[in-house]
């Protein structure tokens, strides 16, 4: 089995791109999946894997736009993930793009990093 | 259990004093002595028994309080995130609700002019054919359509063509009442609706308009582009469908246009 996945994006899901030699998560687009859960397990065990087996460090690439509400709470729950390995001495790290024309999606991105305490940027990118 | 308090010392000291006796050789054939060794040791196996049991009981009740604590900072913790999670979400839907505004009205604006588009005057149409009912009021709808709007965009490109209608829009909004509506029908005919007004008042605006159109001058390259307007006027009649009153104000700009243009036909 590969370590590495790529998921193109769907019509309500986003793509979502793990690279295991770099570290490199990268997820973008529109979230909304009928079942987040599931959708997000995959993702959610290749970081628990990844915290588990390496210890390079863990880099989250993020240009999300609109997601449901599980989504944000899938969202949440890797963030605590990461937090705990923050907390572990890991280096873990999250880059939040956002397009400019859309300043909501900073404020967003700032809902979500506070109570984070590793590195988290949001950064505006056309 | 408290060792060191008074009942605890005089129990010690008791307990001393009957460990002399019984080792003392003196009472060695004394018939109580062995009773009493018995009885001393079966003491000694209760008390141990006894601190035993307080000793777990109070390990239990350390550790349900400890658990209670480790519960009610969970609880708190959940409390927490699910606060956030509701924030966040309210955010979103938020934007989503303005999205859904904003396209909304995208959808029924003509980008180029600004004015309601034929979407939007055919919601209103039927909204203004109700209340016109309603109130047994009139309604008068005018198309206006701009003479040989054609050479304008050959002449002098489509530029000159868009600020035309740009400069006719301006007239009819400011030719018209608050509550008159004014919107783009396509290309470069407009529609107007003249609520709660008779024929003759609704010709009175048809003609402002009519003539404050040909007052517009756009000065282009040394070149100065006037035009002129024809008009269709009608009043809905009672059992007309929506599309009946905007066919009869079609044909009277028909009418007009047959008639050599720049004029207000009424049918």
């Amino acid at each position: 089995m590969t370590k590495s996945f790529n998921l193109p994006a769907s019509q309500s899901t986003p793509a979502i791109a793990a690279d295991w030699d770099t570290g490199l998560l990268s997820i973008s687009g529109d979230s909304y999946p009928e079942n987040s859960f599931d959708f997000f397990t995959t993702t959610i065990e290749w970081i628990e894997r990844f915290l588990a087996e390496r210890d390079a460090p863990l880099r989250l690439e993020l240009r999300l736009v609109y997601m449901n509400t599980s989504s944000v709470k899938a969202m949440m729950d890797i963030f605590d993930m990461l937090e705990e390995a923050h907390g572990k001495g890991r280096s873990v790290s999250v880059d939040w793009l956002y397009d400019p024309r859309n300043e909501r999606v900073e404020m967003l991105a700032e809902e979500f990093r506070e109570d984070c305490s590793f590195p988290f940027n949001i950064l505006a990118q056309a | 259990m408290d060792a060191a308090g008074p009942a605890g010392r005089d129990e010690h000291t008791f307990l001393r004093e009957l460990e002399a006796l019984l080792a003392d050789p003196a009472q060695q054939d004394n018939p109580l002595t062995p009773a009493l060794a018995r009885l001393l040791a079966l003491h000694r196996q209760q008390n141990e028994r006894i601190e035993r049991l307080v000793r777990i009981s109070d390990g239990y009740h350390g550790l349900s309080r400890q658990q209670t604590s480790g519960l009610a900072d969970k609880f708190e913790r959940q409390v927490r995130r699910l606060e956030k999670l509701a924030r966040i979400s309210d955010l979103y839907q938020s934007n989503l609700r303005d999205l859904t505004e904003a396209l909304r009205e995208a959808s029924l604006k003509d980008p180029l002019t600004e004015l309601g588009n034929r979407r939007f005057l055919m919601e209103r149409l039927k909204d203004e054919t109700g209340r016109a009912r309603r109130k047994g009021a009139p309604l008068c709808v005018t198309i206006l359509d701009v003479d040989h709007f054609k050479v304008i965009n050959d002449t002098h490109g489509h530029d000159a063509g868009d600020e035309a209608l740009r400069r006719i829009a301006d007239v009819l909004r400011n030719s018209v009442r608050q509550y008159d509506v004014v919107g783009r029908w396509g290309g470069e005919e407009f529609l107007l609706l003249l609520p709660e007004v008779g024929l003759d008042e609704a010709l009175q605006t048809a003609e402002r308009i009519r003539s404050a159109i040909g007052e517009i001058a756009i000065g282009l390259d040394g070149a100065t582009i006037r035009m002129t307007a024809s008009l269709g006027l009608t009043r809905q009649l009672d059992d007309d469908l929506p599309s009946d009153t905007i066919n009869r104000a079609d044909n009277a700009l028909l009418a007009a246009k047959r008639a050599g243009r720049n004029r207000v036909v009424v049918r």
